[in-house]
């Protein structure tokens, strides 16, 4: 499939082939152009039964109930439901302070496995598999605003440039994810699956605005909240000269002394994004970065396919 | 602070350790690049304040560990909490103790005088200083070296009668640091600032203080104060025992003072204070009963019957009951008939001759024998030197051998009065020798005289002599150092005296109604003439009372060998060397000599702090306030103390160090998944 190229990074065929099995599936109906594997609103051609209409002139004949006309003398018409395509809209998080890390890699590698990495595997290995089952597969990089965004697309060709933009995704500039988002409900049209890829290091206040403006728009969100298990654990020992990567300086610490007020803080936040998280009913998987990442995408397809007909 | 170990301190750089090993570390700081910002951010606003705070208290800590090991090391020495000077170990000190009745005085609630108390802390403070050598300066001419132990228990540093001579002591400590050239001196100075003791208003104290500070080695100056006054404390003392004779019985009347030291009484209570006055002669013990009424009340003239015995002289002594200080509680008194009162007169002019004889015998009392004897100038080999009390030359000033018996009976105690001669006197005697005459248009009056004190002090019910009104018309000048008792208004003299303490006097005018009216108005002369012969008839009475200090020494330990004075009254204290210091009774082949404290004891106070602080003005002074009775010492040892502050330092560093316990858990117990 990708002959002419070396073969990507974030991509490992052996995880690809395991999670191949489980579909990717949307929570919420999704309205495509094409026969799919995920819930229309629409009325459909399917094998399963969705409700019964009375019958209009003009409504086909065959799809008349005759046994239904024999019991009650009244004319019905059986409907199924329709299966489409849908468009996945992966939001990949590329400020500075995704390029943190602290994590040990896979073995060979002496550099350690920074959070847009991880977010990169995440990306890639969604966006795959969203290609295979015939969905169309788009990817915006955000930074302080779109740093670059290909619009969801269902050939193999522009599979490809997605995975382009994952890979030379670089983290840089400061992060300005709720507008980002915010442009996006604007700019998505159609219903989509919206995966957030992102260390949410913003305030929750303004995240619930944004994800509640794509829960307007009918999106399905999934938000993947990655976080380096040094950021949680605050694990320092020397006095410490921390250097924002977002360019906001230097903060000097001394990390025995502030490490209750650090956790305190942390606790908050993550306190408040789970408010957040039960009031806009988002589907958020928080993700440390020492966790391999196919529990997490296989946690994630497992749910969904088990959630599939909440509607 | 004093160190015994002062050579430590130059350590005490090291207290900026802690702040180095801090900077230091602070630049061994790593470099992080962080992501979560928000939340360090956030801890940081939290934290910021305390953290600070803890951070300086920690560090402040243990700079007060290191200095409190440097500071123990260097054996501090605490000199009382008011009296913190500054100074290193002393070579030498030099001990100057006030031993005069006043320092015997005791705080009723505490045991031991004033003196003790000083001399034990002093000994405590010189053992814990230990310097080179310690001398002690105790009245005599040179200081002597002493073990600092040894002070507690040393006789000459006992109490005595005399009054202190604090400026002649710390002039012997001058000459001999000067002299010795001694390295650091530290001169402790034990005394309850009594001004007659300090002699403030004497001029040798400026020039001391700056000899003082002229030495090239540093010289320290302790002052331990007992400076408290001493409230309800009586003295007695007798002014007068005079013999009288009545009906063939012999009575001796004698006047007593006793003084309060305070004015509590005086005040006025409803019921007067009642002392009983004990008097005792021959064994046999009298009391009178004395109603006390101001600051001092007099029993005048109280007669004490002697019985029909031949003799006459006899000595007794007055006590009332024990009080704040015993050393005022006893006074001695000698009684004895009065000696013929015998006055040369040597005059060239026959008027002058008339009047001084004239004057010479007439006696004050009818009872008393008073006579004048006409000496020619050649004659004076054979003038009845030894009988004589007083001798009133008018003529030349006397030479060669004339001057060796004038000055051999100076010497034995005789006063002399030198009227002018009206021609020649070119001689000199003593330094001093006649000027020209100075004759005045108009008579002229004196203007300034002493009535304080010697020929023309005011009488003893406080009048004064009728000097103002004499009309002096002639003077002669004066040519040598005098001293003025009287001065005309344009300054001329007209009455003086030598400087050196003899009774040597020169009249610089005549009794002739051309010169003056000194016969006219013969009053003034009649006065000074016969307390000059007063003067010199102390030393030929059988009994006299004398002033413990240097003349009592004098007096006493002038002659040695078979014809020594022995002590035959006294207080406990053994006799020393120092006889003429200790009140009591001396005795002589029948001569009697009563030796008491010296009236200034009674009547001076205490000087103000500040006073004497302004005689060490400009010099290294310390000024520690003792108490009697007061059993801490006034120099301690006190590294325990820094050891310990040490020691709570650094158990409060250790605690500010302490993690805090952890008040919120980790946020990775927090579920992850908590919409999942």
């Amino acid at each position: 499939m990708f002959s002419d190229r070396q073969p990507r990074e974030f991509l490992e065929p052996a995880v690809l082939a395991r999670l191949a099995g489980v579909p990717l599936l949307s929570r919420r109906p999704m309205v495509g152009n094409v026969s799919g594997r995920h819930a229309s609103p629409h009325r459909g051609s399917s094998v399963e039964f969705a409700e019964y209409r009375k019958y209009v002139p003009g409504d086909d004949l065959r799809r008349l109930d005759w046994r239904a006309f024999g019991r009650s003398d009244r004319f019905y018409v059986k409907e199924y439901e329709a299966d489409t395509n849908l468009r996945l809209c992966l939001v990949l998080d590329t400020s500075g302070s995704m390029g943190y890390g602290s994590t040990s890699p896979a073995a060979g590698s002496s550099q350690p496995l920074t959070k847009i990495a991880y977010a990169r595997r995440i990306c890639g290995t969604l966006a795959y598999l969203a290609s295979q089952q015939g969905d169309a597969v788009g990817v915006s990089c955000a930074a302080e605003e779109i740093v670059r965004t290909l619009p969801p697309r269902r050939s193999p060709a522009h599979l490809r440039l997605v995975f382009d933009v994952l890979e030379e995704a670089r983290p840089q500039g400061t992060t300005g994810l709720p507008e980002v988002l915010h442009e996006l409900a604007e700019t998505v049209r159609q219903r989509a699956l919206v995966v957030v890829v992102s260390d949410l290091f913003v305030p929750t206040e303004e995240l619930a605005g944004a994800f509640g403006h794509l829960k307007f728009r009918r999106h399905d969100v999934a938000v993947f909240h990655l976080l380096d298990p040094q950021e949680i654990g605050f694990q320092f020992q020397r006095p410490t000269r921390f250097l924002d990567l977002e360019g906001g300086g230097a903060i000097f610490a001394d990390p025995v002394e502030i490490a209750d007020r650090y956790h305190a803080a942390v606790t908050a936040y993550l306190e408040a994004i789970r408010q957040l998280v039960l009031e806009s009913g988002i589907d958020y998987h928080r993700v440390l970065t020492d966790e391999p990442y196919e529990q997490v995408l296989a946690r994630f397809l497992v749910g969904r396919a088990a959630g599939r007909g909440l509607r | 602070m004093t160190f015994l170990q002062p050579w430590v301190l130059a350590a005490l750089p090291l207290i900026g350790l802690p702040l180095i090993i801090h900077l230091i570390n602070q630049r061994r700081f790593q470099t992080v690049p962080w992501a979560a910002t928000m939340f360090l951010a956030a801890a940081k606003a939290l934290s910021s304040g305390y953290s600070r705070l803890r951070h300086w208290l920690i560090m402040l800590l243990r700079m007060l560990a290191v200095a409190g090991v440097i500071l123990a090391v260097g054996r501090p020495l605490s000199r009382g909490w008011l009296a913190l000077a500054g100074g290193a170990r002393p070579d030498t000190a030099v001990v100057i103790l006030d031993r005069s009745p006043s320092m015997q005085a005791r705080d009723p609630a505490a045991p031991g005088t004033k003196l003790a108390t000083g001399r034990r802390q002093l000994a405590d403070s010189l053992e814990t200083l230990a310097p080179s050598r310690c001398l002690y300066v105790g009245g005599g001419d040179r200081p002597v070296e002493i073990p600092p132990a040894a002070l507690d228990d040393l006789p000459a540093a006992g109490p005595a009668a005399a009054a202190a001579d604090i400026p002649g002591m710390l002039q012997t400590a001058y000459d001999h640091i000067r002299e010795n050239a001694a390295g650091t001196a530290e001169v402790w100075i034990c005394s309850d600032g009594r001004a007659n003791d300090w002699a403030i208003e004497e001029g040798g104290w400026a020039g001391l203080r700056d000899a003082f500070a002229k030495l090239p080695q540093q010289v320290r100056f302790q002052l331990l104060a007992f400076d408290e006054p001493v409230p309800g404390n009586l003295a007695v003392r007798v002014t007068e025992a005079r013999l009288e004779r009545r009906a063939g019985t012999r009575e001796l009347l004698v006047s007593v003072a006793v003084s309060r030291s305070d004015a509590a009484g005086a005040a006025g209570g409803d019921e007067p204070e009642t002392v009983p006055i004990r008097f005792e002669i021959d064994g046999v013990t009298t009391v009178v009963d004395l109603k006390l009424a101001g600051r001092e009340t007099i029993l005048a003239n109280h007669p004490l019957p002697l019985g029909r015995g031949e003799a006459v002289r006899g000595w007794g002594r007055v006590s009332i009951p024990a009080d704040p200080c015993e050393a005022d509680n006893d006074f001695y008194f000698v009684f004895d008939e009065p000696a013929p009162r015998v006055t040369m007169v040597v005059a060239d002019e026959a008027a002058v001759e008339r009047v001084l004889r004239l004057i010479a015998s007439i006696p004050p009392s009818k009872e008393l024998a008073a006579r004048g004897e006409l000496v020619p100038a050649s004659g004076l080999a054979t003038a009845p030197w030894d009988e004589a009390a007083a001798l009133l030359w008018q003529g030349p000033l006397p030479a060669g051998r004339d001057a060796e018996l004038v000055e051999a009976f100076l010497a034995r105690g005789g006063q002399v009065i030198f009227f002018p001669p009206e021609a020649g006197g070119g001689t000199t005697f003593a330094g001093v020798s006649w000027g020209e005459w100075l004759d005045f248009s108009e008579p002229q009056q004196p203007e300034q005289w002493r009535p304080d004190a010697d020929l023309l002090a005011n009488t003893v019910a406080g009048n004064a002599l009728p000097v103002g009104e004499l009309e002096v018309r002639r003077v002669r000048g004066l040519n040598g150092e005098v001293v003025p008792l009287a001065s005309l208004p344009d300054g001329s003299p007209l009455l003086t005296r030598l400087p050196d303490g003899r009774g040597v006097y020169f009249c610089t005018t005549l009794p002739r109604p051309q010169d003056s009216t000194l016969a006219r108005e013969g009053i003034v002369l009649y006065a000074l003439v016969q307390r000059a012969i007063d003067r010199g008839l102390e030393p030929l009475a059988g009994a006299r009372q004398v002033a413990a200090g240097p003349e009592a020494s004098f007096l006493i330990a002038g002659e040695q060998g078979d014809s020594r004075w022995q002590r035959v009254a006294g207080a406990s204290e053994p006799v020393s060397t120092e006889a003429g210091l200790h009140a009591g009774i001396y005795a002589r082949k029948g001569r009697l000599v009563a030796v008491n404290r010296p009236l200034a004891e009674d009547a001076a106070g205490i000087l103000a702090t500040e006073r004497i602080d302004g005689l060490f003005r400009g010099l290294s002074y310390t000024r520690i306030t003792g108490q009697a009775g007061q059993s801490d010492s006034i120099v301690q040892e006190i590294w325990r103390a820094f050891l310990i502050a040490m020691l709570l330092a650094l158990v409060g560093e250790g605690l500010l160090s302490l993690p805090r316990r952890r008040m919120t858990p980790r946020p990775s117990a927090v579920p992850l998944e908590a919409a999942a």
